[in-house]
């Protein structure tokens, strides 16, 4: 397949659209989101799985690309949600990666010597949140890292798990609650 | 929370070669099928359609040239794996309650236009700019009526086609094993006839 500028600059919906006739247009979905889903599943499942969990998100969405709603030329809150279906299939892995990180303090997707910098302070915050995340039902989680660190909106995170929106700020708050009462003095905000 | 949104955010982006092995897969899983059509594998799964569906073609040597299968969803799936019998397709497609056009053309050659007026400008209207097809590949319904869902196979989706309207289908042999034809294809108004292919050539 040539990448034209034209495909370049197509938005999400576009290129899903020209992949059912010309599939290898699809790759292009990869290379411009598989990057930071990649560190998104890092995160949360650490480097291990994430290669698993980006490629399987990306073939399931290939496999699904028909359906795809085109009115949404974003197509970060779809490949998410797939994503969020593949990490909950993987849920002690998860739960593994905080009980890890409780123990040593060490997330083993950082690049090396980040703790260095203001280790001791870091720890102090994350350690509370690695067990307050550790404690959170799964659907609460989904949501409150969607919007923390896939930075997508309560809209988009509503889209991405196929949940009314007002649910979507219920968990959100109660996840948010949980979270807060888990830190130290001074930083709960 | 800003806390929370700065917890781990060492984690890097990935690189090209962190997202080497994920992106191949993707590539592999995108040609999986393609990969096993060798001959006698292409037999077995040809029986294995012909049992499946509800309107096989046998014909010739006695392989289906494509298969036509009502979903439960109320789609239709054509898996075209030779270029023969068109007229044999068009009913078919008749008989699953779609008013259908098929041609199959040779390698390089398209049908000579206009054979018929389109409900919307995917057809008739060269040149259109990356602006014009995004937004007409949200809006015609020609390119919602039917869409290569597969190497060999097509969805063709009779919600989106109006009574009286003809959907006109033109498979081009692609010289290659691994995407085996192109499809050009268009809803023709209702009360426009569709006049016969005539192949020209053409550099596409």
């Amino acid at each position: 397949m040539t990448t034209t500028r034209e495909v370049i600059a197509a938005d999400d919906a576009t290129l899903i659209g020209r992949s059912l006739h010309e599939p290898e247009i699809f790759a292009v979905l990869f290379d411009r989101h598989a990057p930071l889903l990649h560190r998104y599943v890092t995160r949360r499942l650490g480097p291990g799985e994430a290669e698993d969990v980006v490629a399987d998100t990306f073939l399931a969405a290939f496999q699904s690309r028909a359906d795809y709603d085109r009115g949404r030329p974003d197509a970060r809150p779809w490949l998410y949600g797939i994503a969020s279906n593949m990490i909950g299939r993987r849920r002690r892995a998860e739960a593994a990666l905080y009980r890890a990180y409780l123990r040593s303090g060490v997330h083993p997707g950082e690049t090396a010597g980040a703790q260095v910098e203001d280790g001791v302070n870091t720890l102090a915050v994350n350690r509370p949140l690695a067990r307050a995340l550790l404690r959170l039902k799964r659907a609460d989680r989904d949501v409150l890292l969607l919007v923390a660190w896939a930075g997508l909106t309560y809209q988009e995170v509503a889209d991405a798990l196929g949940i009314p929106p007002g649910t979507v700020a219920s968990r959100l708050n109660r996840a948010r609650a949980q979270i807060r009462q888990s830190l130290p003095e001074g930083e709960q905000s | 929370m800003k806390v929370l949104d700065g917890m781990w955010q060492d984690v890097p982006v990935a690189s090209f070669e962190d997202l080497t092995g994920a992106r191949r897969r993707l590539m592999d899983g995108m040609h999986a099928r393609r990969r096993v059509v060798t001959a006698p594998r292409l037999l077995v799964a040809a029986g294995v359609v012909a049992a499946a569906v509800a309107t096989p073609l046998v014909a010739g040597g006695g392989t289906p040239a494509y298969a036509v299968t009502e979903n439960p969803d109320g789609t239709i799936t054509v898996a075209l794996d030779e270029m023969r019998d068109p007229e044999g397709l068009q009913a078919d497609l008749l008989a699953a309650g779609v008013t259908a056009d098929v041609s199959f053309l040779a390698p390089h050659t398209r049908c000579a236009d206009p054979r018929f007026e389109g409900v919307d400008p995917s057809y008739g209207s060269p040149g259109h700019t990356e602006a014009q097809m995004r937004a007409g590949v949200e809006r015609w319904r020609s390119f919602e009526a039917a869409q290569v869902v597969d190497v060999r196979e097509i969805r063709i989706r009779p919600e989106f086609i109006r009574p009286g309207e003809t959907l006109v289908l033109e498979f081009r042999d692609n010289q290659n094993a691994q995407r085996p034809w192109r499809l050009g294809a268009w809803l023709a108004r209702a009360g426009s006839p569709v006049k016969p292919c005539t192949p020209v050539p053409d550099a596409g």
